[in-house]
Parts: structure tokens; C-alpha cells; sequence
């Protein structure tokens, strides 16, 4: 496929004007938007599949219907029934406020501090400097359900500051240990080393403290990036989901992953609750990246992952 | 940035961590707390009565309006104590007992399925409750739920109800392949059930002729609905004389018979081996239904008059069942048992334990109960279940901490059996974990 | 990227010692709370799993956990390779055969509960080899074909995924009318969390009724029937692999169209002056100008990949007979389902060291460079 895009343009370069040219553009073009159109139907359907789900009230005809192709079409009994039976089972609102509430903060406190950390790698002499670099990148290859079971022993023991001892049940157990996080820094060590210094050096002559520079000069030159960070941090706590289930018993503190699972872990399954609750995972993610996308992918862009 | 653009940052860090610390202030009854540490910040509850903590794991749809109901009731007959119940989702249900133990952050009450109390009794988390039950109370109760609850000579656990497994069919369906119905005296021999397997199968309306609820999964179900052919054969998961190896029963030729009598099931098509759906046997392309009793509300409304239930066939050692359902214990990190017995005690009172049976069709745990139920009492529809669990027919699973190894053992080889791996190769290596964990954990002396 | 190109250390004129020894009171200021964050709850957890892989603590026993030194790590490299000879029939001295002509061999359970020097071993494999049979045993076969999974993963979705997203990349960077909807559309699946993923696709693929099999029927006319996706040992571990692309592809076709986005017209105008085809503009234009977005897109596909947990734990536990294990997956069974912190924890250290070992290597073999500034 690549070589019919690069043909496309390397015939423009030769006779742009004969018939010939654009009888083969316009049939170049109709198998580019076939072949658009066919991988836009191998990323979308499971998402179609899993609204038009949602929305069919009558759980026998959606077992029914996914035997054929039936499955993404909206037809028969249609309705809100089982979002309301999502809702009449529990309080999804504060599952929903859980979740954005400890990603919110988790999103928000990671970015300030995992960037100063990593403006301290990129910019700063110190000695260690190069071996702490070295520690975190090796971090970056431990995932985190290796180190679980030690972590809940950890947590468990740790003290708060109202005087108890234990975070288990606690919006802060599902949050400060993920704050810090070695693959954010990278990113953010990435971008800085990466930025112009002669800003920054006429900053120092004048006197600023590194602070003022970081927050004055740095942050707003890499917007890009903690955009990035921001948006990768946030879509991996929002589907976090082993981690609450060991940590958190009470809803008013579990988030939404697990609150599905006292859907999908019920036999039988009611599969058209369970994708309301799916949706209603997913919905708001997509919203707001679709109001955001432009921003949203330049600023992956922008932001240096590309090495 | 400006300054003002750092301020509100420092602001909304700050008030952040706030606010996640009155979260945490809020939601941390743990045990220290809950035990009373420190005087003061035990006194509003005190003042008033205690709190019994109590998780349940989200059953069905009609189990948790019960509860709900019971619940209610002891509010209203028990002013004085206040019941927190949390539900927690079922399928990871064992797993977050398991992690709570670990931090010693269990509830006061807990219910769990059957057979995983001997390995919460034998970690030191359940208290006895012998000091609670007297005699009369005890002797009321089906002799399997006490068996059930039983670990070491102790009572941990009672239930409000036990479970029956047996084989619902439709007498049409029978009739029409010519299949004599069986009774618990005289049950389908083996090879009486290959043939109504295979005549059932031919009727044009089946589709398949054995419904195993394989869409429940991989899970307890595996162990709890099938572990019976096993000792209708004359295997078992485990030697029950020693609890000490499970070398020559679950890999003995009488376990390998059985799984490959089910292997053979599925492979000549009478299973299906996914269903995606729970309808099979209403819907009626599927003829036999080899579950438990928890389908008797569903079954009855759609099958009617015409929904029979048979024993399970007698594979050579005569008819065997599963038996065992999810129960109540109290923990030893519990700062207040007096009250959680009272809760316990009301929900067990047999009115209570009827509003949970009649709603999810379990057999009643309490004599008393049974004789009140219009499904169990003689000559009820679903009375087959307790004369199976009166008369012996039901086999608990294996009294020993090692169940949950063994469960997970057997669900593994189970799963690769049914998929057409080799049964002896898997049941060997089942046995070799299960021998491997009871050595590591010196045989849980 | 690496730890030894960078040279970007401040270059502030040097005004003695007291000048940088503030600096580097400043940098500790500023690593202070993410060092905190590190140590605490990444750190120290895994030296605690170190310290735990060295007893046999199990996550609950009213037994004390006791020291056992190197004894887990001794049971995870356990291996053994031996040769079995056939059943011989007694009274003919003949090779005995099955029914099918192939020879008979002794089960593998058999040779290795029949001598003490194979104790704690366990079938992991059966191969013929130059003439010979051959037995693989192993301590713990599942932490092998976790492993085995885990390379089998990164060797076929990292190249998979890296070209598919960079073909994505091109057809979605032609100036051509929609592309912009087009990319919204492959980044979505990026957005979409796992769990929920897995749990849809887990429906998708039902055999005999799922969609995805009603569409593979009626896109080849019926010639391909029903197949059991998550439960033939041989296409479980595609179908989750088929699954992983369709979700992260998206976010690299997005890095990719920024590279391809910062490769200056000028470098194709030179190269069609110097005469060159589209191919031969593919091959040495865009993919030497993309070099180290491709070095990028590679490094962190393949730590995600050997961190694969999440699709496998929802849909397949890691059957039908092991199929999908995977390392982590192992390790969350045997200490958090199994209780065996001890054994457990082992296998993290040992996990960490053999992914370190492999990320040093691909460090050593592709070394990056830098932009000219």
C-alpha cells in the first residue's frame, strides 16, 4: 500500500495533466479510502458492538444476535433499561467520582512531581546524577503487579497522618504510591533535554532561582509533554483495576473497573448491563477525546516520545 | 506561568491531599479503630450501640433483596446494633478475603463458600462458634451444613441454606427418547445414561443433550458440580482416610474413568461447550440441565409443569451429589462477637432463613424451615434435595486447608479435559501440585 | 535516550565550588519527592520481594516463614534434559508401537517419579531430535512457558504492531480529504480501557456464535467454519495478541505520524533529484529520517509487552493448558491466588533480570543516535 501512495505522488512529479494520470489517481484514491474505510471497520467495531449492546433491552435476543452480524445493528426492543438497572444496582455516580477523583489527583500531582524530578536529571550537575538516571530507566521494566502483594504489605503498615496506621479503604492508597512513576519521568527527561538552553542561561544570569526557571521558563515551553504524560498516566489508572480490588472493600471508596466487576464477575452474565457499564466506562474518555483530539494527538506528537 | 498560576497550583495540590485525607479519615475503620484504640474516638458509636460489619458477596439479583429484607428486619427487632454490609463482587471474592486477611482488615462477618472455611479456620481468622450454638439449636440444622462447617472438632460456620445439585429434564423430552425416569433409589446406571444421552440427542428439537453450565466458567462450579462423578466412580480429589497426598484417587484408574467418560461427552457433541447464553435448557435445545438449585425459580415459571428433577446417575458407587453453599462465619479480629452472634442468630432464625430460600430456591438449612417450605417439605417439587443430603448422597468436598490448591488443581486439569488434553497427563499434574502444596505446608499439621 | 549520550548538563559558567554545590542541593530539592515516591513504593517493595524470595512466607499461615536461601530459585532454573529410550516389548525384544505405528515411550511422570535425582521436576516438553527422544523437565514448566509466551509475544506483536502502525502513519499522513476522521477513528481503541476491552472482545470471540466467527463465515463464503478462539490451545494466544494490536497499535501510528510530520520536503526533493523511485524513497528516506522514532516505538512495545497481564488474567487465566500464561500473570497466581509469596516473589527478581538483561542487550545492539543539533 505504501508504494501506491508514493506511485501516486512520483507519477505528480512526471505528467500531472495527461488523462491517463487521472484516471489512475482517482482509482489510487478509491482503493486508499477502501482501504481507510476497511481498517476503520476493524478499529471500531467492538466499540459499535459494544453501544449498540448497551441499548437492546431483551438479553435473549442479544445472545441471539451475536451469532451474526445482527450484533452491531440497533433493532427490536431498544432503551435505557439496562443503564437504569447499572444504576439501580448501585451507586454508579460515586463509583464515577471515585474514578475521576483518584486519577484526577494521581494525573495532576505525578506531572508536577515526576517533571521536576526529571528537570533535575536533564538540566542540573550533581553528582549521582548519571546513576539515578540509570535506576530509573531500569524501574520503567518492572511492572507493577509484580511488586503487589509486597506493596499491600507495605501500605498496610504505613501511618497516616489523622494518627492511624494501615491505608487499606482510603482514596490515598489508590493514589500516592502512584505518583511518582519512573516512565513519566523518562518522558519528561526526554523532552527536557531536548529544549533550547539559552533562554534558561540568561535567566540564571539575571539572577533566578531554578525554581522560578522551571515554572517560568520550562513548564510553559512543555506543554506539549505534560499534556502527553498526563493523557498516557490518565488512561492507565482509569483502567487500573488489581490494585483497587486488593486495597478497597467499600464503594465509597472502589472505582469503576471493579465496580463492573460485580457485573462481570456474576454468573450468568447479563451481557447487556454489563456493556451499559462498559459504555459508561468508556463514553466519557472518548467525549473528551473527541472534543480534544486535535490537541490531543499533536501533542503526542510534539512532545519528543518520538525519540 | 505566572505567580498567581503557582499559587493555584500549590493550592489545588494542597487541598487535594486534604481532601484525600478526610476521604481516608472517613472510610478507615480498621480494625484498631473499629477495636476501640483510643477512647475518644470510639465514643459517639458506643454511645448509641455497636456496628457489626458484615461482607457478602453480590449473588443474584433475589439473594441480595433478601438479605436486604433480613437486614431490615434486624434493624427493627435490634435497634441497638447497627449492621455495615459491603458487597463485594463474586468472581474475586476468595482473592479480596485473602488480601484483607493480610492486613487483618476483615469485617466482623463474613460469608464464604463452603469448603474455603477450612483454610480461613486453619489461618487463625475464624472463631469457633460452638460456645454460641446449643444443642437443640445444632441438632435442627441438615447434618451437612454442620459436616460443612466442622473444622477440627470446632463449628465455624453455618449457613442459611445448603445447595442441591441434580439433573433437570423435561418428561416430554424423555418420553418422546423413550428414557425411563429415574429415582434416587433406583438411579440411571451408566450405561442407561450413554443411551438417553444419545436418544435424547437425536430428538430434532436438541441441540445438545447435556447442558454442564459451562457458561459460568472456569471456577468453583468445576469443582463443585463434577468432583461427584468422580466419587461415583470411586475416585476422589484427595485421600479422605489421611489428607495427605492425592496420588492414586485423583489419578487413580476409577478418577481417569470418570473424566473420560466426561471428555467422551464432550467430544460426541452432546455438551456445548460455550453457550453464550444461560437459556439452553428453557429455550429447550438442551435436554438434561446438570445444575443446582438456584435455577428452580427460573426453570419452574419457564418449563412448568412439564420440569422434572432426577438424581445423578450411579457411575458404579452409587449416586453421588455436591452439596455446600456459601455461609457465615465470625472473624477473631472481631472487637464485638457477642453482637455479631446476635445478627448471625437472627438471620438463622428459620422465618429469615425462609424469606432467603423461598427467594433464591435453596434448600433451608433448618429442619424447622424445611417443614415450613412448599418447595422442600414432603412431596415438594425440589424434595429430592434433601432427601439427598439427608440420606448421604452428598459429598462434601474435602475437609482440609488445602481446598483452595485443590479447586484450582482440579478447575485447571478440568478445563484442559474438557478442551481434549490427555486425562491422565492432566489429573497427574493436579496431583503433583496438590502433593507439592500439602508438602510445602507440612501436610497442614 | 540512553544514559551516556546525554550531554545536556546546564552549561553555567562555573563560579567555584559553592556555585555547583548549591546546584546540587537544588537538584536533590527537586528529585526529593519523586525519589520518595520511588523508593517507597517501588524500591523497598522489591527489595521485600527480594528478601521474601529467599523464605517460604506464605501470604497467610499460622506458620512462621523460614529462610530457605537459593531453594526457590533453584526450583525456577531446575531443568532437565533426558533421553528416553522406547518400551521395548519383553518377549520380542521389539520397539513396541501405539496403533498408529509410532513408537511407544514410558510417560514422562513415570521416568521422572522413578528416580530420586529427578525430584521436583515436571514434564515441560517432548521432542525428537537427531533419531532420539528427548524429555525436558523442568522445576516449574508454567514460569517457562510464561517466559516462552512472553518472547513469543514481543517477536510477533512488535513488529507487527510497529509496521502496521507505521502504514497507518503514511496512508493517514497523505493530504488527502477525511484523514483526519480516519486517525480519530484508529487512535479510539487507545482510549478505551483494557478491562472493558477484554471483556468485549471475550464476547466477540465466542465459538460457534460469536460475531467474530459469523463474520469470518460470511467474508469467506462459509469455507472457514466456527473455531473455539480462547479455547484451542493454538489460537488462544493469537487471539489475545490480535486483540493487544487492535488496541495499542493506534498510539504509535500516532508518534509515527510525528515523526513522519517533522521530515522536511526538502530531503525528498533532494532525493527526487538524485533520481530516486518511491520505493526507493520509502527505503532510504523515511526509515533512516525515522530512526529513532522506530528505536522508541520498539523499546517501549516490548517492556509493555513482557508487562502483558491484563487481557490474558480476564479472558483465558492463562489456559486452555497454559497457552497464555505469562510471567506476571504467574506470578499474581502463585502469590496473591496461591499464596506463595515466597515462590512468587523469586520469580519477580528473576523476571526483572532477565527483562534488564534483554533491555541492556537492545541498548548495546541498536545504540541511538541523536539528532544533529
Amino acid at each position: 500500500m505504501a508504494e501506491q501512495i508514493l506511485t501516486q505522488e512520483g507519477v505528480t512529479r512526471e505528467q500531472p495533466y495527461s488523462l491517463r494520470y487521472q484516471i489512475r489517481k482517482s482509482v489510487i484514491l478509491a482503493l486508499d479510502y477502501a482501504i481507510l474505510i476497511l481498517l476503520s471497520f476493524f478499529f471500531l467495531f467492538p466499540v459499535i458492538f459494544m453501544l449498540v449492546t448497551a441499548f437492546k433491552t431483551n438479553e435473549d435476543q442479544i445472545l441471539r444476535d451475536v451469532a451474526g452480524l445482527r450484533a452491531f445493528v440497533p433493532y427490536g426492543p431498544l432503551g435505557l433499561q439496562n443503564f437504569f438497572d447499572v444504576f439501580n444496582r448501585m451507586e454508579f455516580g460515586r463509583f464515577m467520582w471515585n474514578s475521576v477523583f483518584v486519577v484526577g489527583v494521581t494525573v495532576i500531582l505525578g506531572l508536577v512531581v515526576n517533571s521536576m524530578a526529571a528537570y533535575a536529571l536533564a538540566r542540573l550537575r550533581w553528582g549521582g546524577r548519571k546513576i539515578v538516571l540509570a535506576v530509573i530507566i531500569a524501574l520503567i521494566i518492572i511492572p507493577f503487579e509484580a511488586v503487589a502483594v509486597p506493596l499491600l504489605l507495605l501500605v498496610n503498615n504505613l501511618p497516616w497522618i489523622n494518627g492511624t496506621v494501615g491505608w487499606l479503604d482510603t482514596y490515598h492508597v489508590q493514589i500516592i504510591p502512584f505518583i511518582a512513576d519512573a516512565f513519566s519521568i523518562f518522558l519528561f527527561y526526554q523532552f527536557f533535554i531536548g529544549l533550547p538552553k539559552d533562554l534558561e542561561e540568561a535567566a540564571l544570569v539575571d539572577g533566578a532561582s531554578r525554581f522560578r526557571i522551571y515554572w517560568n521558563i520550562i513548564v510553559p515551553l512543555s506543554r506539549p509533554v505534560f499534556a502527553t504524560v498526563a493523557i498516557l498516566k490518565f488512561l492507565y489508572y482509569w483502567g487500573s483495576y488489581l490494585w483497587p480490588l486488593m486495597v478497597t472493600r467499600r464503594p465509597e471508596v472502589r472505582p469503576l473497573t471493579v465496580g463492573m466487576q460485580q457485573f462481570f464477575g456474576q454468573y450468568p452474565r447479563l451481557w447487556g448491563d454489563i456493556m451499559a457499564f462498559a459504555s459508561m466506562i468508556t463514553i466519557p474518555v472518548l467525549i473528551i477525546f473527541l472534543l480534544f483530539q486535535k490537541w490531543f494527538v499533536q501533542s503526542v506528537a510534539s512532545s519528543g516520545v518520538k525519540g | 506561568m505566572s505567580k498567581k498560576g503557582l499559587l493555584i497550583f500549590a493550592v489545588l495540590a494542597i487541598t487535594t491531599l486534604i481532601l484525600s485525607a478526610c476521604g481516608g479519615a472517613a472510610a478507615t475503620p480498621t480494625p484498631e479503630q473499629a477495636a476501640g484504640g483510643e477512647a475518644a474516638t470510639e465514643a459517639p458509636a458506643a454511645a448509641g450501640g455497636s456496628t457489626v460489619t458484615l461482607w457478602f458477596h453480590s449473588g443474584r439479583g433475589a439473594e441480595r433483596d433478601a438479605l436486604t429484607e433480613i437486614l431490615g428486619n434486624f434493624a427493627d427487632a435490634h435497634p441497638e446494633i447497627t449492621v455495615d454490609a459491603v458487597e463485594l463482587p463474586e468472581g474475586d471474592y476468595n482473592q479480596q478475603v485473602q488480601a484483607a486477611a493480610v492486613a487483618n482488615d476483615l469485617p466482623c462477618l463474613l460469608d464464604f463458600d463452603g469448603p474455603f472455611l477450612y483454610n480461613y479456620a486453619w489461618g487463625g481468622f475464624l472463631t469457633p462458634l460452638d460456645d454460641y450454638v446449643s444443642a437443640d439449636m445444632k441438632s435442627d440444622f441438615l447434618p451437612s451444613i454442620i459436616d460443612q462447617g466442622t473444622y477440627q472438632d470446632h463449628l465455624y460456620s453455618l449457613g442459611q441454606f445448603d445447595s442441591g445439585l441434580a439433573i433437570w429434564a423435561r418428561k416430554s423430552y424423555l418420553d418422546a427418547a423413550g428414557v425411563r425416569i429415574p429415582t434416587l433409589d433406583e438411579p440411571w446406571t451408566r450405561d442407561e445414561f450413554d443411551a438417553a444421552l444419545a436418544s435424547l440427542q437425536a430428538l430434532p428439537e436438541v441441540e445438545y443433550a447435556l447442558d454442564l453450565k459451562m457458561n459460568y466458567g472456569r471456577g468453583e462450579w468445576y469443582t463443585y458440580a463434577f468432583s461427584p462423578i468422580l466419587q461415583s466412580f470411586g475416585g476422589d480429589l484427595i485421600d479422605r482416610s489421611t489428607y495427605e497426598t492425592a496420588e492414586g484417587v485423583l489419578n487413580g484408574p476409577e478418577s481417569v474413568a470418570a473424566m473420560e467418560m466426561v471428555q467422551g461427552w464432550f467430544q460426541d457433541g452432546y455438551v456445548n461447550p460455550e453457550p453464550a447464553g444461560d437459556t439452553d435448557f428453557i429455550d429447550g435445545t438442551a435436554a438434561l440441565s446438570w445444575v443446582g438449585h438456584w435455577v428452580a425459580p427460573d426453570y419452574i415459571e419457564n418449563v412448568g409443569d412439564d420440569l422434572l428433577l432426577l438424581p445423578f446417575p450411579d457411575f458404579g458407587k452409587g449416586s453421588k451429589t455436591g452439596m455446600g453453599s456459601w455461609n457465615w462465619g465470625i472473624t477473631s479480629s472481631c472487637p464485638n462477637p457477642d453482637d455479631t452472634w446476635t445478627v448471625l442468630d437472627f438471620m438463622l432464625q428459620p422465618e429469615q432463613i425462609l424469606i432467603m430460600t423461598n427467594a433464591n430456591g435453596a434448600v433451608p438449612a433448618r429442619s424447622s424451615a424445611i417443614a415450613n417450605s412448599e418447595l422442600y417439605a414432603e412431596g415438594g417439587l425440589l424434595r429430592l434435595f434433601v432427601q439427598q443430603l439427608e440420606g448421604g448422597y452428598a459429598v462434601p468436598r474435602p475437609i482440609t486447608p488445602a481446598y483452595p490448591t485443590i479447586t484450582t488443581a482440579f478447575q485447571e486439569a478440568f478445563d484442559n479435559i474438557k478442551d481434549g488434553s490427555n486425562v491422565q497427563d492432566e489429573l497427574d499434574g493436579a496431583v503433583d501440585q496438590i502433593d507439592s502444596d500439602l508438602e510445602e505446608n507440612n501436610f497442614y499439621q | 535516550m540512553s544514559v551516556t549520550q546525554n550531554t545536556a548538563v546546564s552549561a553555567v559558567p562555573a563560579k567555584g565550588a559553592l556555585k555547583r554545590r548549591n546546584e546540587a542541593v537544588t537538584a536533590w530539592l527537586f528529585m526529593v519527592p519523586a525519589a520518595l515516591g520511588l523508593i517507597i513504593f517501588l524500591i523497598i517493595p522489591f527489595l521485600m520481594a527480594f528478601y521474601l524470595s529467599l523464605t517460604n512466607t506464605r501470604l497467610i499461615s499460622p506458620e512462621p516463614a523460614d529462610f530457605v536461601g537459593l531453594r526457590n530459585y533453584a526450583t525456577l532454573f531446575n531443568v532437565a534434559l533426558i533421553k528416553v529410550e522406547p518400551v521395548i516389548d519383553e518377549q520380542t525384544g521389539a520397539v513396541m508401537r501405539d496403533e498408529n505405528g509410532n513408537i511407544e515411550y514410558p510417560r514422562a511422570r513415570t521416568i521422572l517419579h522413578g528416580d530420586a535425582k529427578y525430584e521436583g521436576l515436571q514434564e515441560a516438553a517432548q521432542f525428537n531430535l537427531f533419531g532420539n527422544h528427548y524429555l525436558f523437565a523442568a522445576g516449574d514448566p508454567t514460569f517457562l512457558r510464561g517466559l516462552k509466551n512472553n518472547f513469543y509475544f514481543v517477536l510477533v506483536v512488535v513488529p507487527l504492531q510497529t509496521a502496521l502502525a507505521l502504514l497507518l502513519a503514511l496512508l493517514i499522513n497523505q493530504k488527502i480529504k477525511g484523514s483526519n476522521l480516519f486517525r480519530t477513528i484508529y487512535f479510539s481503541p487507545v482510549v478505551t480501557t483494557m478491562v472493558v476491552v477484554a471483556v468485549v472482545w471475550t464476547f466477540l470471540y465466542n465459538p460457534g456464535e460469536g460475531t467474530i466467527n459469523a463474520f469470518i463465515k460470511t467474508a469467506t463464503f462459509g469455507l472457514v467454519g466456527p473455531q473455539d478462539w480462547l479455547s484451542n490451545p493454538k489460537l488462544a494466544f493469537p487471539s489475545i495478541m490480535l486483540l493487544s494490536i487492535w488496541q495499542g497499535v493506534g498510539f504509535q501510528m500516532v508518534i509515527f505520524l510525528a515523526g513522519l510530520q517533522e521530515i522536511s520536503e526538502e530531503v525528498y526533493e533532494a532525493a527526487a533529484i538524485d533520481g530516486c523511485n518511491m520505493i526507493q524513497e520509502f527505503f532510504f528516506v523515511t526509515l533512516p529520517q525515522l530512526r529513532n522514532t522506530t528505536i522508541f516505538v520498539v523499546i517501549a512495545t516490548t517492556i509493555l509487552a513482557f508487562q502483558l497481564f491484563v487481557q490474558v488474567d480476564v479472558m483465558t487465566q492463562g489456559g486452555p493448558s497454559d497457552a497464555t500464561m505469562t510471567t506476571i500473570l504467574h506470578v499474581v497466581n502463585e502469590g496473591f491466588r496461591q499464596q506463595r509469596i515466597g515462590y512468587a516473589s523469586a520469580v519477580t527478581v528473576a523476571f526483572f533480570l532477565i527483562v534488564l538483561f534483554i533491555s541492556i542487550i537492545q541498548r548495546m545492539v541498536v545504540p541511538e543516535e541523536r539528532a544533529v543539533d
